[in-house]
């Protein structure tokens, strides 16, 4: 079965599980925001705390590895491009390509600072239920007077609930062709075609049954809200994030 | 009491066909009725007037003594119905989001969400599942899911179409097992279905449909041997001679 993503919420009772989901998605801006002007030492330091408090909150270091199995080839390839578009001082040269040393560096800092990004990403989508991040999209769409908060919310749900079945469906769709020879024909677009029409078919009628089940169980925009609680540990830990942040931005 | 009653019901759909035609029928509170028909035959189109997804042509259907139309909000509550298509019903992205779907769009306080949420899951075998992602459920346990997401929302009658369909034998076992035992605590069970092999032996009544009418209307024992002209496959306990007896025996 399709899995969307390694990056799925897991259920528990830490500190990071027990805060408000809006104060975490603020925590998630200022510390990317932070570790986009942090150097080594400061990096460390938040590596650090990122990878406890993942630690606290998962379990296990194997989950976090697991999760970053695919990030770690992106970051492979920011690190090469870095190093070898760089200009400085040669280590390695191979003809007309050379890695240099400022380019090393700066592939590492990047890569670094990428991580601390993915690593706050992980730590805010494990520990928050899809139905809290749910409201607190719809919370900070409440105030613009001309967007439908609830029915944008409703969609973002769905469509996080429906990938991994187009997925599915996709893959399925795609067997069925392989097991009649369409691996024979060699044009992408007649490919593209024959597997893109089908699909989009079946989504579409998986639509109209979604919305006809929809409507079988009363929906409407008028439903019940999702409660979201500010409590004193949510303003401690966020004094806390604060004056991390500027301690590393003066630092 | 009767509990569903509808008066020469029909329905045009828009391309002109007819779906229904003069259907009368009224069901008692409590019963265990099974509707049963060739594909076409008009089953899924009747139950989905039960709460207001079809609206009819001509003709009414009463809720315990109110008019369908007249509140489609309760008629949806009071009839929960289950889908063939477990996968395009389950709408949350986990199991507790999606049992939680119903009774938030009946605007219920949080509290009375999450209890029913607890009670449903109980009743369905779920509980241990409340984090996972519906997609990585096993077929039976999706039917069930489906099935606690409509219990949530309290109904007095509980509509399945064809519900046992494309399931492996646990997840069959596992179904029927849910329905008897939420006809035993009192709900109205109305099945369709085009095999009857499976939950025949449960049934107080079975209701026959072809080309969108009712042709045949009694207890179960006495149309066993016409089911094959309708269509429909006779079981096979039914064709020597003996009672069919019950999957879950």
């Amino acid at each position: 079965m399709a899995e969307l993503s390694a990056f799925n919420f897991r259920p528990g009772s830490s500190v990071l599980h027990g805060l408000d989901v809006r104060f975490k998605l603020l925590f998630l801006v200022l510390i990317s925001l932070t570790s986009l002007k942090a150097y080594p030492a400061a990096l460390s330091i938040l590596t650090l705390m990122l990878v406890a408090a993942l630690l606290h909150a998962q379990g296990s270091l194997k989950s976090i590895l697991k999760a970053f199995r695919y990030v770690f080839v992106l970051l492979a390839f920011i690190f090469f491009a870095r190093a070898l578009s760089t200009p400085g001082s040669a280590v390695i040269e191979f003809k007309a390509v050379s890695m240099t040393r400022e380019g090393f560096y700066e592939g590492v800092l990047v890569c670094w600072r990428l991580v601390i990004v993915v690593l706050t990403g992980l730590a805010f989508v494990s520990t928050t239920r899809p139905s809290e991040i749910k409201a607190a999209v719809e919370w900070l769409l409440n105030p613009f007077p001309f967007i439908p908060s609830k029915r944008i919310a409703t969609m973002m749900s769905l469509v996080v609930r429906f990938i991994p079945v187009i997925f599915d469906q996709a893959r399925e769709t795609a067997d069925a062709q392989r097991a009649r020879g369409v691996d024979n024909r060699k044009n992408p677009v007649y490919r593209l075609k024959k597997l893109g029409i089908p699909l989009m078919r079946r989504t579409f009628e998986r639509a109209d049954k979604l919305a006809v089940a929809m409507e079988a169980r009363c929906y409407s925009e008028n439903r019940t809200d999702p409660g979201l609680y500010a409590r004193l540990r949510d303003w401690a830990a966020l004094f806390v994030v604060i004056c991390l942040c500027l301690f590393i931005v003066v630092w | 009491m009767n509990i569903i009653e509808i008066k020469n019901l029909s329905h045009r759909f828009a391309n002109g066909t007819l779906g229904l035609e003069n259907i009368n029928l009224t069901i008692r509170e409590g019963t265990f009725v099974i509707i049963a028909g060739q594909n076409g035959s008009g089953k899924t189109t009747l139950l989905k007037h039960l709460n207001g997804l079809l609206l009819p042509t001509a003709g009414t259907i009463h809720l315990a003594g109110r008019q369908v139309s007249e509140n489609l909000a309760k008629a949806r509550q009071m009839v929960g119905m289950v889908f063939q298509d477990a996968d395009s019903q389950i709408v949350g992205e986990t199991v507790y989001d999606d049992v939680a779907f119903g009774p938030e769009n009946l605007c219920l306080d949080k509290n009375e969400v999450k209890r029913r949420v607890s009670k449903s899951l109980k009743i369905v075998g779920l509980v241990d599942f409340e984090d996972q992602k519906p997609h990585l459920l096993s077929g039976g346990e999706k039917r069930r899911l489906a099935i606690g997401g409509i219990l949530a929302m309290e109904p007095n009658v509980l509509v399945f179409d064809e519900p046992f369909s494309s399931l492996d034998y646990p997840g069959v076992k596992q179904v029927l097992k849910q329905i008897i035992s939420l006809h035993r605590s009192g709900h109205t069970i109305l099945v369709a279905a085009h095999d009857l092999e499976k939950v025949i032996a449960h049934a107080d009544r079975l209701v026959i449909m072809k080309d969108g009418k009712v042709v045949k209307d009694g207890m179960p024992s006495q149309l066993l041997g016409n089911l094959e002209a309708f269509g429909i496959r006779e079981p096979c306990a039914s064709r020597l001679g003996m009672e069919v007896p019950s999957w879950l025996s």
